[in-house]
């Protein structure tokens, strides 16, 4: 999903490359993430966020933790100077991805640009840990 | 600050997309309120009808979107440059909480409490005197009539929520304007209920895609 900004400036871009190609990891592995930047069109950034983190999305009350967070503010590896950047950790034991039908657990990397003009943007680039199968569900009755 | 998420890949490389109907798409602030026929409401114009009330309600029953008009009413006098307070009553134990930050909010500011008849008569009178007396604005939510006058009444159709539907994430046509129609029938018009609803049949259509 994509939501345009509320103040009408056009959205930045986000590209992100994993350093496992699918995007699969196991619990402990490595990950590095490198990223790119694009589509400012000149707007001044105040910082960049980097965090690798889970959620649960469902049907109730959501939950989020967050593995690695680190915050950029050296204009040197800020828009314009840079236009990208890497960052990286070890995954932990736990949680694993889980798609779940009532909940699910998902893990991502956020790339978050905060603007000189009281505005941020999130990119959310979703990777799997661990191997569970998604949870299948009996053939419906109704609807 | 106003912030903008691209969730653009969000369903890769998980196996099954994205469920549109989950809460962190559809929670108080992630909808925008609109009016029983699904138009966006003029939330800069009931902030100021609010100032001139100095005390007013969000009325409505259960599932009707008070929690979410309450929330964007907050967030626009937030934006605006009022201090802002938002209470949740989940029980009348939280009664204390909403008394408090009645009590400490400075005069002008907003004090928002969600689920107000869970104070119970005579609190709800002592907090609507304490607003009084600090000089601050006063937004509540309520199943029924509080005493003071209605900012807003929630009233639901099913094009309401099929408006809401549209502004979700894509569901990939896997829900249609006959599941909203029905959805929302069979929870008599309660929208929360009703998106638990839509929820579910995407999940059973997405695993199972020829069911349904």
């Amino acid at each position: 999903m994509s939501q345009p900004s509320d103040t009408g400036r056009a959205s930045p871009r986000v590209t992100v490359q994993f350093d496992h190609p699918d995007r699969r990891y196991e619990p402990q592995d490595a990950i590095t993430v490198r990223y790119r930047i694009e589509g400012l069109d000149g707007e001044r950034t105040q910082a960049v966020e980097h965090s690798i983190a889970w959620y649960t999305e469902g049907k109730g009350e959501e939950d989020l933790g967050v593995h690695f967070f680190e915050r950029v503010t050296d204009p040197a590896r800020l828009p314009p100077t840079s236009n990208g950047g890497e960052f990286a950790a070890r995954l932990p034991s736990s949680p694993l991805s889980y798609e779940g039908v009532i909940v699910k657990l998902r893990w991502c990397v956020r790339v978050r640009i905060f603007f000189q003009a009281s505005r941020d943007f999130v990119s959310e680039h979703v990777f799997d840990v661990g191997r569970i199968p998604p949870t299948r569900v009996p053939p419906a009755r109704s609807p | 600050m106003s912030t903008a998420i691209d969730r653009g890949d969000a369903t890769r490389p998980s196996r099954i997309p994205a469920n549109p109907f989950a809460t962190r798409h559809t929670k108080p602030g992630a909808v925008a309120p609109l009016d029983h026929g699904g138009t966006p409401l003029d939330l800069p114009r009931l902030v100021r009808r609010l100032r001139g009330l100095r005390a007013a309600a969000i009325e409505g029953p259960h599932g009707r979107g008070k929690t979410t008009l309450l929330t964007a009413l907050a967030d626009a006098a937030g934006s605006a440059g009022t201090p802002v307070a938002v209470v949740r009553l989940r029980s009348r134990r939280d009664a204390w909480a909403a008394l408090t930050a009645i009590v400490r909010a400075p005069a002008g500011s907003l004090v928002c409490i969600d689920s107000w008849e869970r104070l119970g008569p005579g609190l709800a009178a002592v907090a609507r005197a304490a607003a009084r007396i600090r000089a601050c604005l006063l937004l509540v939510t309520s199943h029924r009539a509080t005493g003071m006058p209605a900012l807003w009444r929630c009233e639901t159709t099913p094009g309401l929520l099929a408006a809401i539907v549209a502004r979700l994430p894509d569901h990939g046509g896997r829900v249609s304007r006959g599941d909203v129609v029905e959805a929302f029938a069979r929870h008599d018009g309660n929208l929360r209920e009703s998106l638990y609803d839509l929820y579910d049949r995407f999940e059973r259509r997405v695993r199972e895609p020829t069911a349904g």
